[in-house]
């Protein structure tokens, strides 16, 4: 009798249960009501796929001997037998191997049972069908094709007799996966009498062939399974891998990589110039973020325009400008906001993306944690930022921050992508190829149809420092673990208490990356050219001393910067006086200040404040000196503040007409001038009512009648008569004409049939007589006129209106009635 | 991390602190790939260019020795980033090659197939190759080998050209180191006799020596060594004389074999000088000097100052690539931004000395630069400030005030020989008469100014005033002192060409002295500023005083 999955569950300790559990978290997400409730879900397709999806290649190969080897009669097999299966290859894997491999599925209760009894799980044959790549037996096919393969010398006798390119088609097919498809038609054996006419096949030695599929279809090694698709029996299959065992060529440990490792200081090193790059191209990019805000366009995300842009500033082609900005984006460094006066009704309507408070935070932090905050941003960031700038399904291109670029799969992918490299010795740089083949082994299933973001990963995580020389740094390899290490630890920890960032405590990564990089300086040399370089990474007041007196010309490891007069000018408008420049200079550089700079800021110091700039509500000016100082002296002038700015001039804040009364109350005789000099003159102006026509415009006698001129009174009388036409063309159509008479109140109406219509029509032409027609418009109403036809042809009918005095042509096979006016 | 002298810029800038240690070994280093931009006191700028990386690797230099000089000496960690353009950009070079085939000439042959097929596609190159001649070799025709050189470097694949020279038509001529006709003997200078041999060994190239450090002699020893006839393009008929007056004193050349081709006179013999304006004169729309050209089988071509090399010349110069050609400079910048022409048609440069190293070795009199500021008068001020924009620099460049201040310099330096420089004929007669000096000016004739020149030359005349027929190449010894009162809006290269005037090595190592005369508060100071970049980047000493300190009684100390 067989026993289910249930029954196993149930049988099993506590601890194995739990162990199981572990292996398998999402069996209790929602926690399952009983061991049945369990079973089931153990069995599920979407349990068993995520369980497979972790499982590297040879465990998945060994499941398919497992199988493979499952007695028809009970469905059961057992470790010696997948033994069997394993190890019939030419190169046969450890028995240990193949053991501990049966025990990892046993954990994962792919496989249950007793060991001579093994089961496999449900839905494993729904989720990777074709086991090994191998075809269904030939039983479950086609009988024919079964009755061929129960003759293993006739099979075997058929095989060689395939021509070459039959026989390619089948090596192809029998490496997996066993089903093809083929052009429609292909099957079909070419029409009696134009077999000549095939083209000829060089695969075979020159003879026309016709398709090779159809030849193994004919000869029955494959079978066609439905419209266009054929698949390789399992019995042939199997036949076909002599060579290389049932289950193909099997690995039981990662493919090796070719690659010697590097010195692991020369990695380590280039890396950390990267970062230093990362950090500062993430600086340079928010910086002029800050200063022009990329605006979100409608669809969401910032334009190609604006990343262009960016890419100018930073230096950085698209592509890197892209990922530096979605890093910081993620790390919370950029954000969007609402223009002011923004009406948010639609997303992403009337927003800008700009550095976010936490940009502030971030740039007083040391290099080293700046770099891991982006660092850890980008390992967890669901942002497939390849895809920026190619098109998506609907052909539209995808921009930069918008949700097309999002992929929840990405995060998965950095970290197995780089945990490939982390698994290598220090310092070894794998080629991408080698990576992605190792990624292949690892985890087939999950790797398959990822290539290209795979290669991605690579190439970002080298932009980011991540790897230096292709190898994984030092730091990287510290970070990558602190970030997978804190997933595992999660259900432990789960108030973050363990977490380094809450403690305050240096990461061991950024720990390892300081060390690498240059501590800051704080003193600079400068040069008789005027410029000044800091020889490595500015401590922050100097970098904020030197944004003041100097402009920055290069960046990187140091920085240069220059001294210029408007350099100078603008730390004399920030505050400085020329002393407070003198000292500067003077202690924070290491080597003699060069005279030329001393004297530049001396130069432009006596020229700083040479002209003065303010504003005044009004001034006061005379030639006479005496004058305005009476002016300013006088008590009564005092709310006026008025203020003495030459000889001749006095300014207030007030405005000119408070200045005016006041002046003119105070007994002067002050004169408005406009701004170029020239007097204003006021007079009072008298208040005026808007103009009025006299009445002498009007005829003497109010109530006599008017009197009409002849060709007035003929106007009148042409439009009257049009009055009365119109009221005569006015009167309804017949009920016939109406609607087709059947709702007239009148009752049923007989039939009017088109012909007759046709022939009113046709009499009414002859005597040029009104005719009441009937038709249906072109949108299906039906209206009618009366109306004096013109011709009748071509199916047409043109018509004079006599109301309108329009000439209309009519569809004849619209006109559904016609009537002769009475 | 290493405590190395050098910083790593991510602009491809590298910055090598001079007072280190380790200094010296590594500008041995960088200097074959990285071009010195700027070398002030401190901290000397040095670039990478593609130009630069492909001269490194045409002089066989690899990107593995490049990156690894970089990390040697860098200080800091050198962003991965970079130097993998390093290496990108230096394997470019060389995957294509100009070379002769015994049975189709001259072919293009590619070490890379895909770069042949990617460059043969492109426009650029329409018309200039010829038949397949397989894969990876495409027939040129010998016409096109310069075109087809400068099209190859714009695409970014610079071909090396391996397709030798013609020897030309010989003719003896040998050094006379030993002295002629009672002359001193002589040697040539080290640097000189490394930078014959630099050029020699690459064929074609230019070399970089700064003025007065005997470019001439450079030259003719290249003649010496090539032993053909020789076509010297110089920029005037002055520069020109002095070419021959060198020749004949330095080699066996008599003054029989020595032909000057210009606007006087039109002499073809084995060596032949002629002037960059006869060959570029038209008439009709066409070039009538061209022929000269091809009038003699010539076996070297000698560029002088290839900085100022006018672009029809270049123009001729790709059909002259079977020749070999030396170009000799003081500065490889030019105002036109055309080095990449330079690269392509002359040839990379095969030697370069920084300035500084030079006079240390003490072949170049140090100068020390003052800028002297001169506070304009109250009404020049006033009328200053209602000039319109074109005249502003004018107006500031001449103003009378200057002229005393002059003249207090010129008297500071009784016993040395003083060159007056300036831009306007207005102020340089003001000048003349101020300082009872004469003037040369471009209108001056030959005659006169050689006579002038030889006046100045032994001691008869102290002061000579000059226009900018100074900037070229004419050779005033024993000039301790240069003012210069007014230029042409402080260019670069005429900066160079200025300074070049008072570096002539002196005969009892007297400092000189490099005066520029300025206007205070004008766009005269703005140009000064520009001035003092160039001449402080290049490492020398430079002073701001103001006239009073100059007229007043008590002379300042300026050192």
């Amino acid at each position: 009798m067989t026993t289910s999955l249930a029954d196993h569950l149930r049988a099993l300790p506590d601890e194995s249960l739990a162990a199981l559990l572990q292996l398998r978290p999402d069996l209790v997400v929602p926690v399952p009501a009983d061991v049945t409730a369990l079973a089931v879900r153990a069995e599920s397709r979407v349990s068993v796929a995520r369980a497979l999806d972790g499982l590297d290649q040879f465990t998945l190969q060994i499941l398919d001997a497992a199988r493979l080897t499952r007695r028809p009669e009970d469905g059961t097999t057992s470790t010696d037998a997948v033994l069997a299966m394993a190890t019939a290859g030419p190169h046969p894997p450890a028995p240990t191997s193949v053991r501990s491999a049966v025990d990892r599925l046993r954990a994962l209760f792919l496989l249950y049972g007793p060991e001579s009894a093994l089961r496999v799980a449900g839905s494993v044959d729904e989720v990777a069908p074709y086991p090994a790549g191998l075809g269904r037996p030939a039983a479950e096919l086609d009988p024919r094709t079964a009755a061929l393969c129960a003759d293993a010398a006739k099979v075997r006798r058929t095989l060689l007799a395939a021509p070459p390119s039959a026989r390619a088609v089948l090596d192809r097919l029998a490496a997996g996966p066993p089903v093809g498809s083929v052009p429609p038609g292909a099957l079909q054996a070419p029409a009696v009498g134009t077999e000549d006419d095939l083209p000829p096949d060089t695969t075979n030695g020159g003879a026309p062939t016709g398709s090779p599929v159809r030849w193994l279809v004919d000869a029955r090694l494959l079978v066609r399974v439905s419209t266009g698709t054929v698949e390789l029996p399992r019995e042939v299959g199997l036949l076909l891998r002599r060579d290389c065992g049932p289950l193909g060529p099997l690995r039981t440990s990662p493919p090796p990589v070719a690659a010697t490792p590097r010195e692991p200081k020369l990695a380590d090193s280039a890396g950390a110039g990267q970062t230093m790059e990362l950090v500062r191209h993430t600086e340079a990019l928010l910086e002029s973020l800050a200063a022009e805000p990329a605006p979100v366009l409608r669809s969401g995300g910032v334009g190609v325009r604006d990343l262009r842009r960016l890419a100018r500033v930073t230096g950085l082609d698209e592509s890197a400008t892209a990922l530096v900005l979605e890093v910081a984006y993620a790390a919370g460094l950029a954000g969007e906001t609402d223009l002011p006066g923004a009406t948010a009704t639609r997303y992403g309507a009337d927003q800008q993306v700009l550095p976010t408070g936490g940009y502030e935070v971030w740039r007083a932090m040391s290099l080293a944690h700046r770099w891991e905050q982006l660092a850890r941003a980008w390992l967890t960031m669901s942002r497939q930022v390849g895809l920026v700038g190619q098109r998506d399904d609907r052909d539209r291109p995808i921009s930069l921050l918008s949700a097309e670029a999002e992929r929840a799969g990405a995060p998965a992918a950095r970290r197995a992508v780089l945990g490939v490299l982390a698994d290598l010795a220090p310092a070894t740089a794998p080629s991408p190829d080698e990576v992605l083949a190792l990624l292949d082994w690892r985890a087939p299933r999950r790797s398959r149809g990822r290539e290209a973001a795979h290669r991605e990963v690579l190439t970002e995580a080298a932009q980011l420092g991540v790897t230096g020389l292709g190898a994984l740094t030092s730091y990287g390899r510290l970070l990558l673990a602190d970030v997978t290490g804190t997933d595992e630890r999660g259900g432990d920890d789960p108030l973050g208490l363990r977490s380094d960032a809450e403690s305050g405590e240096p990461s061991s990564a950024v720990r390892a990356l300081d060390a690498l990089l240059p501590a800051p300086v704080d003193h600079f040399l400068v040069q008789a050219d005027l410029s000044v370089v800091v020889p490595g990474p500015p401590d922050p007041m100097l970098a904020a001393e030197l944004d003041v007196v100097a402009e920055h010309e290069s960046a990187g490891g140091a920085s240069v910067h220059r001294v210029t007069t408007a350099s100078i000018r603008r730390a004399l408008d920030a505050g400085y006086t020329a002393e407070d420049l003198h000292a500067l200079f003077h202690r924070r550089s290491r080597t003699p200040v060069p005279q030329g700079l001393t004297y530049l800021v001396d130069d432009v110091a006596r020229k700083h404040g040479g002209l003065r700039v303010g504003t005044a509500g009004g001034y006061v000016r005379s030639d006479d000196e005496a004058l305005l100082a009476e002016v300013l002296t006088d008590r009564r002038l005092e709310p006026l503040a008025f203020r003495r700015l030459a000889p001749t001039v006095l300014v207030t804040p007030y405005q000119v007409q408070r200045m005016l009364v006041a002046l003119r109350d105070a007994g002067y005789a002050p004169v408005p001038e406009d701004a170029t000099g020239s007097a204003v003159l006021a007079r009072p102006k008298a208040r005026r009512a808007p103009a009025r026509a006299s009445v002498t415009s009007r005829g003497a006698d109010p109530l006599a009648a008017p009197k009409l001129a002849m060709p007035r009174l003929l106007g009148v009388v042409e439009q009257i008569r049009r009055g009365d036409a119109a009221a005569r063309a006015a009167r309804r159509a017949p009920a016939v004409v109406r609607g087709g008479g059947a709702r007239t109140a009148a009752g049923p109406m007989p039939a009017h049939s088109h012909s007759d219509a046709l022939a009113v029509l046709q009499q009414a032409l002859r005597d040029r007589a009104l005719v009441w027609v009937g038709y249906v418009d072109a949108h299906g109403a039906t209206a009618s006129r009366l109306l004096r036809p013109v011709s009748i042809g071509a199916g047409y009918l043109r018509a004079e209106d006599e109301r309108t005095e329009m000439l209309h042509t009519f569809a004849l096979h619209r006109i559904t009635a016609a009537v002769r006016e009475d | 991390m290493s405590g190395g002298p050098l910083i790593v810029q991510s602009d491809k800038t590298l910055l090598l602190e001079i007072d280190h240690p380790d200094a010296q070994p590594c500008r041995m280093a960088i200097a074959p790939f990285a071009e010195l931009e700027r070398s002030p006191e401190h901290v000397h700028t040095y670039r990478l260019t593609p130009l630069g990386l492909w001269n490194a690797r045409a002089a066989g230099h690899d990107a593995e020795g490049v990156v690894d000089a970089l990390i040697k000496y860098s200080r800091y960690p050198v962003p991965h980033a970079l130097l993998v353009d390093v290496a990108e950009t230096m394997d470019r070079y060389g995957r294509l090659q100009l070379a002769n085939d015994p049975v189709h000439g001259l072919v293009l042959r590619a070490l890379d197939r895909l770069v042949l097929i990617e460059v043969a596609k492109s426009k650029k190159l329409a018309g200039m190759l010829g038949a397949k001649v397989d894969d990876d070799t495409i027939a040129v025709h010998p016409s096109e080998r310069g075109r087809l050189k400068q099209a190859l470097l714009k695409l970014g694949w610079p071909a090396e050209d391996l397709a030798g020279y013609v020897d030309g038509e010989a003719h003896p001529i040998e050094l006379a180191e030993s002295g002629k006709d009672g002359a001193k003997p002589f040697t040539l200078r080290s640097y000189q006799r490394e930078a014959v041999e630099a050029f020699w060994a690459g064929g074609s190239g230019v070399v970089v020596l700064p003025c007065g450090a005997g470019k001439t002699l450079v030259g003719a020893a290249a003649m010496a060594e090539a032993k053909a006839t020789t076509l010297i393009l110089v920029t005037n008929t002055v520069a020109g004389r002095q070419w021959k007056r060198e020749l004949i004193a330095r080699t066996s050349l008599t003054e029989d074999e020595i032909g000057e081709y210009s606007g006087e006179r039109k002499e073809i013999r084995p060596v032949t000088i002629a002037t960059y304006q006869v060959l570029t004169a038209r008439r009709g729309g066409a070039f009538t000097h061209l022929d000269l050209f091809g009038a003699r089988d010539w076996g070297l071509v000698v560029y002088d100052e290839v900085h100022l090399l006018p672009a029809p010349i270049f123009r001729f110069t790709a059909d002259l690539q079977a020749r070999r050609r030396l170009g000799l400079t003081a500065t490889l910048v030019r105002e036109d931004g055309r080095e990449g022409d330079v690269f392509s048609l002359i040839g990379p440069k095969r030697y370069d000395a920084p300035w500084k190293d030079i006079e240390s070795q003490g072949w170049i009199a140090p100068a020390q630069c003052t800028e002297v500021r001169v506070t304009l008068t109250d009404a020049e001020r006033m009328s200053y400030a209602t000039a319109e924009a074109e005249e502003r620099y004018r107006m500031a460049a001449t103003a009378r005030t200057k002229l005393p201040v002059v003249r207090a310099l010129v008297q500071r330096h009784p016993n040395d020989q003083v060159l007056v420089i300036g831009g306007y004929i207005d102020q340089l007669h003001q000048l003349g008469e101020y300082l009872d000096a004469p003037i040369v000016q471009g209108s001056t004739t030959n005659k006169e100014r050689e006579r002038l020149f030889d006046a100045f030359r032994c001691g008869e005349i102290r002061t000579l005033v000059i226009s900018k027929v100074g900037n070229f190449s004419i050779d005033l010894p024993e000039a301790a002192v240069a003012i210069q009162v007014s230029g042409t809006f402080g260019s670069r290269q005429e900066e160079a060409q200025r300074l070049g005037r008072v570096l002539r090595p002196k005969a009892d190592g007297r400092q000189a002295h490099f005066y520029t005369v300025v206007s205070r508060d004008t766009i005269d100071t703005e140009y000064a500023a520009h001035r003092q970049r160039f001449l402080a980047e290049q490492g020398y000493a430079y002073t701001i005083v103001d006239a009073d300190d100059v007229l007043g009684p008590k002379l300042p100390t300026v050192d």
